[in-house]
This record gives C-alpha cells, sequence and structure tokens, in this order.
C-alpha cells in the first residue's frame, strides 16, 4: 500500500508544473500562437520565485514575484512576436536561449553561486490539510497533505475548461485561433486576444515555476526546467488543447516521472529510467500520429 | 543579401549597446569588458586559437540547423546528433586498430554516421508513422543525452577517472595542431565551402530550398519531397555527429561527461540569426564563439560574470532577428515612394 501512496504522490509532483505550463500552453495554442517559450517562462518563473521568497520572506510573494518575471517573459514575446511580427517560433527559441542566460547570469551576479542556489531562509509553499475529507482513511491520504500548489493546479485545469468553451473570452480566444479575419471583421482585435492568451499562459507558467523551485524542493538550479515546457508542448499538441485532455496527459507523464524516481536503486540504471518520460512522450505521440492519419 | 549584411550589423551593434546599458546598470564599466571580450579572442594568438576551435561546433550545428530550417523541415535535434557522434567516434577511436592515415577518415565517418543514425530515426518515424519531427528530434535528444552518460558510466568507463568520461582515444586519432591551429578548424571550414556549393550551387539545394519556401509548389514542380526530406534530414544529422566527432578528436580526446551540453542550442540560435544563410552561419558561428571565448579571460579580467555573454547572444538574436523584419518593412517603404515619385515624374 505505501508502494501505491508513493507512486501516488510522486504522480502529481511530477504531473502539476508540465499541467500548469500545459494548460498555460493550451491559451495560446487556441488563440492561434505557436507559443514554444513556456519553458523559459517558466525557468525564468522559477527563479524569480526564489528571488522573492528569499528576500521578501514569504512563500506568497514569492508567487507573485515568479508570476511577474513570466510576464516580463510575456511582453517580450508580445513586442517581438506580436508587435514586430517577428515569427513567432523564433522568437519562442530565443526567449528560450534568453531565459537560461538570464537565469544562470542573475543567479550568479545576485547570489554569488554557480549551478544551484538554496538556504533556509528561502519559504516554501506550504502543503495544505483539507478539512473534512482529509479525516477520512483512506480518501484522507489521496485528496489532501499535498502542496497549495497542486490544488490550484486542479482549479486551474477547471477555470481554464470554463473559460475556453463557456465564456465569451473562449469564444474569442477560439475564434482567433480558428479564423483571426473573421474574428477581426466582427470588431474583435485579434491581437489583443492573442495578448491577453500569452498573458494567461505567462501565469501558468509561473506558477509551474514557483512549483519547481518553492513546492518540493526550496532551490534553484541552472536549467531546472528540464524540458518540461517541451513535454508540456507535446502534451498541448497531442490533445490539440483541450484542458481536459492535457490534464489526463499530464497525469500520464506525472507517472512515467514519478515510476523515474520510483526506479531509482533497482537494478535498472539510473540513466535509462530517466529516459522514461521522454520515451513516454513518443510513444503517446506515435499513437496521435497513428490515430490522426487513420482519420 | 545586402540588405541582410546591412541588417545584421546594424543588429549586432544594437545588441551590443544594450548589453553595454545592461553592464553600465550594474555598474560595470562597458568599454573595458567589451575591450577584455576581444583582447582574450581575437587580439591574442591563443585566444584566436581557441576561439577558432570553438567555433567548430557552433559552425557545423548552425549549419545542420541551417540546412534543415532552410529546406522546411524543424530538424531541432542538433544538440543530441552531436552527442551520438561523438560517441561514435570515441568508440573507434578506443576500439579501431588503425594506422593514422586510415583511422582519422573512419573516427569522422563513424561520427558522421552516429548523427545520420539519430537523424535518420526521426526521419523513419516521420515517414512510417507520421510523427512530427519537430518533437521527435526534440525528445531524442534527451534520449541521447542519458544514453551516452550510461555509455560512459558503464561499459565505456575509466576507470582511472573521477566522474564519467571514457579513456582517451588512440592518438592516431588525435587532430594535431597546424600551426597553432586545430586541423578540426580545417574540417569545418571545407564542410562550410561543401553546404554552401550543395546549397547555392547544386541541383538538390535548389530544390531543397523550394521545399523550404513552399513545400506545395516544390511537390507540384516535380520534387521528390519524400525523398528529399529524408535526404535533408541525413545530411543535417551528419553535420551535427561531424560536430561531436571533431569535438572528440580535437579537444580532450575522450567523451567526457557534459560533452556538447554548453553548445545544447547554440546552432539552432545560430540559424535562426543567419536567417538560414551558409555564409551568415559561418559568420554568426565565429562571432558567438568569439564572445564565448572572450567570455572567459572577460571574467578574469573585469568582475563580470562569464554568464552575461549568455545574455548577450539572446540579446544579439531577439534584436537582430526583429531588426531584420522591420528593416525589410522600412526598405520595402522606402523603395516604393522612390518607383511612386519616379512613375509620377
Amino acid at each position: 500500500m505505501s508502494v501505491f501512496y508513493g507512486l501516488y504522490s510522486a504522480m502529481l509532483v511530477g504531473a502539476t508544473p508540465i499541467l500548469l505550463a500545459a494548460i498555460g500552453g493550451a491559451f495560446t495554442y487556441y488563440a492561434g500562437i505557436f507559443n514554444i517559450a513556456m519553458e523559459g517562462m517558466m525557468l525564468v518563473g522559477a527563479f524569480c520565485a526564489v528571488l522573492g521568497s528569499f528576500f521578501l520572506h514569504s512563500w506568497i510573494l514569492g508567487i507573485v514575484c515568479s508570476i511577474a518575471g513570466a510576464l516580463v517573459m510575456a511582453g517580450i514575446f508580445v513586442l517581438f512576436a506580436v508587435r514586430l511580427h517577428t515569427d513567432e517560433f523564433l522568437t519562442g527559441i530565443a526567449l528560450n536561449l534568453f531565459a537560461v542566460g538570464l537565469t544562470t547570469f542573475l543567479l550568479r551576479d545576485i547570489f554569488h553561486v554557480k549551478g544551484a542556489f538554496t538556504d533556509p531562509r528561502i519559504v516554501a509553499i506550504p502543503a495544505v490539510t483539507v478539512p473534512f475529507l482529509g479525516q477520512i482513511p483512506v480518501v484522507g491520504r489521496l485528496v489532501s497533505g499535498y502542496n497549495a500548489i497542486i490544488y490550484v493546479a486542479l482549479a486551474v485545469t477547471v477555470v481554464a475548461a470554463y473559460v475556453i468553451f463557456r465564456t465569451s473570452f473562449g469564444l474569442r480566444l477560439r475564434a482567433a485561433g480558428y479564423n483571426a479575419a473573421c474574428l477581426n471583421s466582427s470588431g474583435v482585435q485579434t491581437p489583443a486576444i492573442r495578448v491577453w492568451s500569452l498573458m494567461l499562459c505567462a501565469i501558468c507558467c509561473g506558477l509551474a515555476g514557483a512549483y519547481l523551485s518553492l513546492g518540493s524542493v526550496r532551490l534553484f538550479a541552472e536549467n531546472m526546467s528540464a524540458g518540461r515546457g517541451w513535454i508540456s508542448l507535446a502534451a498541448v499538441i497531442l490533445v490539440s488543447g483541450n484542458p481536459w485532455g492535457v490534464g489526463i496527459i499530464s497525469l500520464l507523464f506525472g507517472f512515467f516521472d514519478g515510476l523515474t524516481v520510483f526506479l531509482q536503486g533497482s537494478a535498472i540504471p539510473t540513466q535509462f529510467t530517466a529516459m522514461i518520460p521522454y520515451v513516454a512522450t513518443l510513444v503517446s505521440l506515435y499513437f496521435y500520429s497513428v490515430r490522426k492519419r487513420k482519420a | 543579401m545586402r540588405k541582410q549584411t546591412f541588417s545584421g550589423i546594424l543588429g549586432v551593434l544594437a545588441a551590443l549597446v544594450i548589453g553595454g546599458v545592461v553592464l553600465a546598470l550594474q555598474k560595470f564599466n562597458p568599454f573595458s569588458t567589451y575591450g577584455a571580450l576581444l583582447q582574450y579572442s581575437l587580439l591574442s594568438a591563443s585566444g584566436l586559437s581557441a576561439m577558432l576551435s570553438r567555433a567548430v561546433p557552433l559552425v557545423l550545428t548552425g549549419l545542420s540547423a541551417s540546412i534543415a530550417f532552410g529546406s522546411g523541415l524543424n530538424n531541432l535535434g542538433q544538440p543530441g546528433q552531436l552527442v551520438i557522434g561523438a560517441l561514435g567516434a570515441t568508440v573507434v577511436g578506443l576500439f579501431v586498430p588503425l594506422p593514422a592515415v586510415a583511422l582519422i577518415p573512419v573516427c569522422i565517418a563513424a561520427a558522421m554516421v552516429g548523427g545520420m543514425l539519430w537523424s535518420g530515426l526521426a526521419a523513419g518515424l516521420r515517414r512510417a508513422f507520421a510523427m512530427d519531427e519537430f518533437i521527435v528530434t526534440l525528445m531524442l535528444n534527451f534520449i541521447a543525452d542519458y544514453f551516452a552518460l550510461w555509455a560512459i558510466t558503464y561499459p565505456l568507463f575509466d576507470p582511472a577517472a573521477l566522474s564519467p568520461m571514457t579513456r582517451p582515444i588512440r592518438t592516431y586519432a588525435w587532430l594535431s595542431e597546424v600551426g597553432g591551429i586545430n586541423a578540426s578548424v580545417l574540417y569545418m571550414v571545407v564542410a562550410t565551402v561543401l553546404c554552401w556549393l550543395l546549397m547555392s550551387k547544386g541541383v538538390s539545394g535548389y530544390e531543397w530550398r523550394i521545399m523550404g519556401q513552399n513545400r506545395l509548389f516544390a511537390r507540384i514542380g516535380g520534387c521528390r519531397v519524400d525523398a528529399h526530406y529524408v535526404r535533408v534530414m541525413l545530411v543535417t544529422g551528419a553535420l551535427a555527429g561531424l560536430a561531436g566527432g571533431l569535438m572528440v578528436m580535437g579537444g580532450p580526446h575522450r567523451f567526457v561527461k557534459g560533452l556538447g551540453a554548453n553548445y545544447a542550442w547554440d546552432g539552432v540560435m545560430i540559424a535562426v540569426v543567419a536567417n538560414n544563410s551558409i555564409p551568415g552561419t559561418f559568420f554568426y558561428g565565429l562571432l558567438f564563439s568569439m564572445l564565448q571565448q572572450g567570455a572567459i579571460g572577460m571574467e578574469l579580467v573585469t568582475a563580470v560574470p562569464s554568464e552575461f555573454i549568455d545574455v548577450l547572444q539572446a540579446i544579439i538574436v531577439l534584436v537582430v532577428v526583429a531588426g531584420r523584419v522591420s528593416l525589410n518593412l522600412m526598405f520595402d517603404r522606402i523603395a516604393t515612394r522612390k518607383k511612386l515619385r519616379e512613375s509620377l515624374q
């Protein structure tokens, strides 16, 4: 039973950052932006979270800083891709590189360390005990006692699904990606909708970044997003942006990620277990492509 | 072409000014920083030689990305292809007993085959199952990284070493220094010239470029796009693999943990700023290697952390790319006005 709980919580830990970033990616996907900057936004978010938490002694301000950092990245994306009509793909690549460079530079410049920064003065995001439900024997362990951001991620998924499919903003968002000319002719500025979608994406990626650096650990390491932004991009493409689909696929990746942690110390070399999430992405891409081809 | 060169130079200068402002805001002297950067790369013999060696993987992965993007392929797998190529050269260099005349070409071939294997895998998945190479090559990068780490931690591990690395390859496979410059630089220049001939003089290069501009048009015009697709993947994989092989043979002579990690995205970045032009890739590759090499000296002389260069590189990419689009718009507008005036007279 403890094996099951261990795997279960490892799955949630692995799934949360991918889920948050992928929901952010879903907004831009629907708005018709080829946004690959999630990786960079998440990384800057993770750094700003540590920055805020360390200097302001509060995890809430850490999250605020993290979102602010990601928003600045989104602002640069807007400036180049929406205003100056630079290619979205190129802007995304440049932003991701900028994020790696900027965070390693600032890590060195502000904290005077190379590689990773950790300090007892960094305030982590606490775990939350759910009242009532947490008291029930088996269910309690499944729903209670996890990091606050995990619950936020769940809420974000539900809200995203509601906003995208049930509100007028969501309709405009989908129209911006589906037929921008049509949306323009009905009096809505497509660029404005795209800017909003990028802002929403940045907020989600900021939360994902804060979870990375202040959630299960209290540190910032160089390039700590480690390809999660890319996996979340793959998740968005695989389910064509649907938030519920994103949720399921993130849990799947989280499971494989958890399996990685779980298989450490077994006979299989860690280098092979570490490949699992990436191989899983390829396998799910295989099923997606085969299905799409038949259709 | 001239417009590109002009906007490129202007963009780099603008980026340097922005970088200077960033430095000044951090209370560093921008002039002495840039001075140190030049001093330790272009202006000293040892710096220049190190800078040229450093340019080898940058230019080669840049060429790989340039040809791929220029042909309309999203091959983002240069890091993985580089690592597998380096592994191929290392394995041959370790275990194949051949004299120097034969071993060096065989090692280089092994590196290119390694890279082709990795990009060919992505091409095969695309052809067989219509899997998008964009995600496949990205994921293969991570898989290649872990695979290489396993290979140098277990089967190829050097028992005398403290961190994961292989034993040194046979000395016959070492690339020597010619007049203070590593022979790998020569291979890089040759590869660049060949790529340039291929892309701007050859028939297949022409067809590839057309494919990059409009795949449908290319197909209707009679290009065999599917066959070309596989060929481009293989060529670009071979270039990235070559980069890895030359790094091992010219540099540490063994596969060290983290090899290629620093060059991971540089190839893509260089192709992006160069707008997929082959000469552009070559010059930006040299520029970025100059910055990276100079950064080491800059850190010694001034207090600026060498990571500043990573920021500066990203600024260059953004400013040059955005500047190109805006400048082109401006040039077009000026040209239109001129035409209009002429036709009115």
